[in-house]
């Protein structure tokens, strides 16, 4: 690829230095934002994801185009919307556990996402739904 | 724009050259699937980046490679791939049209045993449709289930 540059080390006039393993690991692997209350769910935008799986009421999954290496990957979420009926929610994402709704564990080509409601704990579909994926890839 | 000759270059790299020269093409297929008599249908949604990434071409690996490194994870004794470099170093998929990109997808996100066997038995249980022909409403989403009465395309 054109513009390619082989560095251990990135080095700051002044504040210092940092190796770009720092930054290769540290970065995200996987994002993706989509709304899922509409009628068909919609990514919004995202970054190496190959589709969605409406799995159900609240519940999803995510799927990459590039493979993590490990299904040691840390999973990261947020949950939204603007009518404040919904209150606070859990965003649950992980193995194979019926009170989430997950049947499946995740894998290194997917990961599922599960949302409940913070007080009646019943899955629901929330508008904005955020995902961030950090890990080693294949 | 002319994809750049990728075969070697990490798949992410290509997705990061993707993102940044492609537009994202948002799909109105979807495919609805039953993978257990127990749940409700599911419903597969392609991204609109990684549909940019199908149908621009020299991007994506083949199909296959997904199978080899499910087949490596199914391994009892699996920690950590080691044939990454399958997706890395195999030579990309060319441009598809939406139609082919969809039934790579089915091939790569939908279980095989649905995906090999989805007209066998006594109905359907895959369907690829359009997003308009699914229920306006997410009411009794988890009672969602493919039509019994469904006509088939040729």
């Amino acid at each position: 690829m054109a513009g390619k540059i082989v560095a251990d080390t990135l080095e700051h006039s002044t504040a210092g230095s940092i190796a770009t393993n720092y930054v290769v690991e540290g970065s995200a692997k996987v994002w993706t934002t989509f709304n899922g209350q509409s009628a068909t769910i919609t990514t919004t935008d995202s970054f190496n994801e190959s589709s969605l799986t409406d799995t159900g009421t609240g519940r999803y999954a995510v799927n990459f185009t590039n493979n993590m290496g490990n299904t040691g990957y840390a999973i990261t979420g947020a949950l939204g919307s603007s009518d404040a009926s919904y209150g606070a929610g859990w965003f649950n994402t992980g193995n194979a556990h019926s009170s989430f709704g997950h049947t499946v564990s995740n894998t290194t080509s997917s990961h599922r996402i599960s949302q409940a409601h913070a007080v009646t704990s019943g899955n629901i579909d929330y508008t904005d739904v955020h995902s961030v994926v950090h890990g080693d890839l294949a | 724009m002319q994809t750049p000759k990728f075969q070697g270059t990490h798949l992410f790299d290509r997705l990061c050259w993707a993102k940044e020269n492609l537009d994202g093409v948002q799909s109105d297929y979807r495919v609805v699937y039953e993978d257990s008599i127990d749940e409700c249908a599911k419903i597969l949604v392609p991204d609109p980046n990684w549909m940019a990434c199908a149908l621009q071409g020299g991007i994506l690996p083949p199909v296959w490679v997904y199978w080899e490194l499910a087949k490596d994870e199914a391994q009892p004794d699996f920690k950590k791939h080691t044939r990454g470099y399958l997706l890395h170093e195999t030579e990309p998929m060319p441009a598809m049209t939406e139609e082919e990109a969809i039934e790579y997808l089915i091939q790569k996100d939908v279980p095989q045993h649905v995906w090999q066997n989805w007209d066998e038995g006594n109905r359907p249980k895959m369907v690829i449709c359009r997003k308009e022909q699914l229920p306006q409403t997410r009411e009794w989403r988890n009672a969602w289930r493919i039509s019994d009465d469904l006509e088939l395309a040729a």
